[in-house]
């Protein structure tokens, strides 16, 4: 009797869980719930984490280190398995990504709330500001502008903002520690350099009330030289600004750093 | 009886003081009327409706010194109105700590109308122009943070920013919205040769009409329009001034053919808005078209519309000419916008 009475308790215990998760990846019971979302940006070279002032080898043997990493990400957007969106506040959904400001583990967290519960799939995000954004004028800006001012992420000469910030050092057959900056950014109207990404996420992240979803995305920094194009300090990227021949590359070459490394649902 | 009045004198005192301090968000619109002959707008007034109270705090800021680091450098101090927002007599402007900047000072005038701003157009959008001057080093040297807790630390900001914004904040794009509504009413279209044009009287003198022809003739095909402009860039064939080696246009997206490139001005209130050219190396109109009939350089980029049949550079104009071409720019004079209250400090 007693044990008839465990088994009945584990038996129903079983098709409880296994309901619950039924109920999980059932559209259904998702609407109206929303839940919490949180994007890790993780900044590497290659293979490895990146790390301020380390010397890094470009494979025409051009070593750089860098001491400031900043860029914009925005239009944070995910997909689910029948390609529906979730739904962001525009004026909210841009963020620095700053390397100064991340974790000891080199992790810079956006955090994204009430983000419609759901399966998602792929995950979609600009680098830059697009220019239905900027043509906006101040309406479309919000505080953002501040926040760019502050992290030194607009020029003074031009009103645009630097879409990637990275300055430091690099050394190659003619001479050494010689300044690199790259201050990629649109120029006003005159030229876009917003890009937009779409990564498939390795599995499926579950945006629940009561958890905390978490995609991990790494940007190889290598790639702003080594991607589809490779660059050189020589040729004049050692100081990229708001030149329409090599922003474009570097805009391209940056999109390309990408990856979703990992997905936790908690 | 007495006491009774004095007692309502004072509820009417004291009601009058809180209908001031207690007024919230209660715009006034403001109409934007195009002149007859004028093109049509650039701005989207859609993302910024114009009224009273946003124009009336914009024209705060423009003539507060806060919005520099020494508090001491207006958006007024290089633009002033009867110069047609011009810095009069400076050849290029000043900025705080007595830094002297790298460009003689635009007039700011139908910014309406404009697609992009300043010589080389490195602002593509009226309210994103003034982060410009205010962030420049060597203009106001400010951040944008640092003005904003001025503001808010302000006794009249608060109450002036909630009744011009719905959301009530002191901040970046309130502030700079509110320029924009300030800087937008500043259209100047009332001078003789727009009352010629609308036929509301006036009429050019002989003098005047031979140079209207010979600007139709000579100069209007980049000083195009109402607007006197066709807000192109272009390479006029100035020399190079070597102290400042100012590539124009180039600067902005590092184009070869854009080198020494700087926007074609707009000539409305000229003869006001001395010394000329981006670096201001001419004092008079004289100067100006003498450069032009004999004066031009070439710089590698020269605009081909500059140069003659036989490859030399310049525009023909006789002496007789200049003075016709003198007496028409000067009926693009708009006294009435110079001296326009809406405009003035006090």
């Amino acid at each position: 009797m007693k044990l008839n009475h465990i088994f009945s308790t584990i038996a129903l215990t079983l098709i409880l869980t296994s309901c619950s998760t039924d109920d999980d990846s059932t559209g259904d019971q998702l609407e109206g719930q929303q839940g919490d979302i949180t994007i890790k940006f993780d900044n590497a070279v290659g293979s490895n984490d990146f790390l301020f002032n380390n010397t890094y080898s470009l494979s025409n043997g051009d070593t750089f280190q860098v001491q400031t990493l900043k860029y914009i990400i925005s239009n944070i957007v995910l997909l689910d398995e029948n390609g529906n969106e979730s739904t962001i506040p525009a004026i909210d959904n841009i963020f620095i990504v700053d390397e100064s400001q991340a974790n000891n583990a080199g992790e810079f967290n956006i955090t994204l709330n009430d983000i419609d519960a759901g399966n998602y799939t792929q995950i979609k995000f600009g680098i830059g500001v697009d220019q239905d954004r900027y043509t906006l004028g101040a309406a479309g800006q919000g505080n953002f502008l501040q926040q760019a001012d502050d992290a030194g992420m607009m020029w003074s000469w031009a009103t645009g903002y630097k879409f990637i910030r990275l300055d430091g050092t690099y050394t190659d057959s003619n001479a050494a520690d010689q300044a690199l900056n790259i201050h990629m950014g649109s120029v006003g109207t005159s030229l876009d350099n917003y890009r937009e990404i779409t990564l498939d996420l390795p599995n499926t992240s579950r945006v629940r009330e009561n958890s905390i979803a978490e995609i991990h995305v790494i940007a190889d920094i290598m790639k702003i030289f080594e991607g589809s194009t490779t660059v050189s300090f020589a040729d004049g990227y050692n100081q990229v600004h708001t030149n329409e021949v090599e922003t474009p590359i570097i805009a391209q070459n940056f999109s390309e750093s990408f990856s979703v490394h990992h997905v936790h649902n908690n | 009886m007495y006491r009774l009045f004095t007692i309502t004198c004072i509820y009417l005192l004291i009601l009058s003081c809180q209908s001031e301090e207690d007024l919230g968000y209660e715009p006034t619109p403001v109409d934007f009327s195009i002149p007859s002959n004028f093109p049509s707008m650039e701005y989207d007034l859609n993302n910024n409706p114009l009224t009273e109270q946003g124009i009336a705090l914009g024209k705060k800021l423009f003539f507060d010194g806060r919005l520099s680091s020494n508090n001491a450098i207006a958006c007024a101090f290089c633009h002033e109105q009867e110069f047609a927002f011009t810095h009069h007599g400076h050849t290029l402007s000043h900025g705080v700590n007595g830094n002297i900047g790298f460009r003689n000072t635009p007039p700011l005038q139908n910014l309406a109308f404009q697609k992009e701003f300043g010589w080389d157009g490195a602002a593509s959008h009226l309210d994103l122009q003034p982060i410009i001057p205010i962030t420049n080093p060597i203009e106001m040297d400010e951040t944008l943070e640092n003005v904003i807790e001025k503001l808010k630390a302000d006794s009249d900001y608060p109450h002036l920013f909630k009744q011009s914004f719905e959301d009530g904040e002191i901040n970046t794009a309130n502030m700079l919205q509110a320029l924009s509504q300030f800087m937008l009413t500043m259209v100047s279209s009332n001078s003789i040769y727009d009352q010629v044009k609308r036929g509301e009287g006036p009429v050019f003198n002989p003098l005047e009409s031979q140079g209207e022809q010979v600007f139709n003739q000579k100069c209007a095909s980049c000083h195009a329009g109402a607007l006197f402009t066709d807000q192109s860039y272009r390479n006029n064939g100035l020399s190079i001034n070597s102290r400042l080696d100012d590539k124009g246009r180039f600067l902005v997206l590092e184009r070869q053919e854009d080198l020494y490139k700087f926007k074609v001005p707009s000539l409305r209130n000229v003869e006001v808005t001395a010394p000329y050219m981006h670096d201001g190396r001419f004092s008079t109109l004289k100067a100006v078209l003498d450069f032009y009939d004999t004066g031009m350089v070439d710089t590698g980029t020269i605009d081909s519309s500059l140069v003659r049949p036989d490859n030399s550079l310049g525009i023909d104009l006789t002496e007789q000419e200049k003075e016709s071409l003198i007496a028409f720019l000067k009926t693009l004079t708009d006294p009435t916008f110079l001296n326009d209250d809406q405009f003035s400090e006090y």
